[in-house]
């Protein structure tokens, strides 16, 4: 738990399993499929959900799982896949993020107009929110 | 389809590609590589005075991810 923060607290709410979490997320994650890009709909929800996990987070009413207070040598290893991400999306940014030259949003666009890719894209990003809740 | 844009493809697949190998390595036993979630855990431990400024900096990305890909 990390104490260091003060913003933990000792036991879990009750609701706080993946036997409840899991399906929620899901529920959420085919909801928000339905909402298409560029509409008022996909905002609020957005806004509505990622708010909601903001707010868990930083209450501290959830329980949080310890992390390293120093980070070894190895971690640079990050560096690679991290630099690399970077540098092509600041590249293509910076080109105009066109056809030719697309960053990640434009060459995910197509897929995510489909619901299922949608619906799966949102619950990974609804359960990495969670996980960074829990952090 | 043009040739920046199969490179362009090809570079974000092996970044992601090497964010998993990292990743795999990381959850090996004895393992000196921190995973994604402790460096974020890390970072998110950051404070400026009493303001959880790592925490909301991570969180903030998170959340403007999902309004970049799902709703702009």
């Amino acid at each position: 738990m990390d104490r260091q923060s003060g913003l933990a607290i000792d036991a879990a709410p009750a609701w706080d399993r993946p036997l409840v979490t899991v399906p929620a997320f899901l529920l959420l994650a085919a909801i928000g499929g339905f909402f298409p890009s560029f509409s008022v709909g996909a905002s609020l929800y957005v806004l509505v959900l990622g708010g909601a996990m903001t707010w868990l987070g930083l209450s501290g009413r959830m329980p949080k799982r310890p992390s390293p207070t120093r980070l070894p040598r190895a971690a640079t290893w990050w560096l690679i896949p991290a630099g690399i991400l970077v540098s092509f999306e600041l590249t293509n940014f910076v080109l105009g993020s066109t056809y030719p030259h697309p960053t990640m949003s434009v060459l995910t666009d197509p897929a995510l107009d489909h619901y299922s890719v949608r619906a799966v894209a949102y619950f990974a990003w609804l359960g990495g929110f969670w996980g960074l809740v829990r952090r | 389809m043009s040739v920046t844009r199969v490179i362009t493809f090809t570079g974000f697949a092996t970044a992601v590609l090497l964010g998993i190998g990292v990743e795999m390595l990381s959850r090996r036993d004895r393992s000196k590589i921190p995973s994604l979630a402790a460096m974020c855990g890390f970072v998110m431990q950051y404070r400026a005075g009493r303001m959880p400024v790592g925490r909301i900096a991570v969180y903030g990305f998170w959340w403007w991810l999902a309004y970049h890909f799902f709703a702009r």
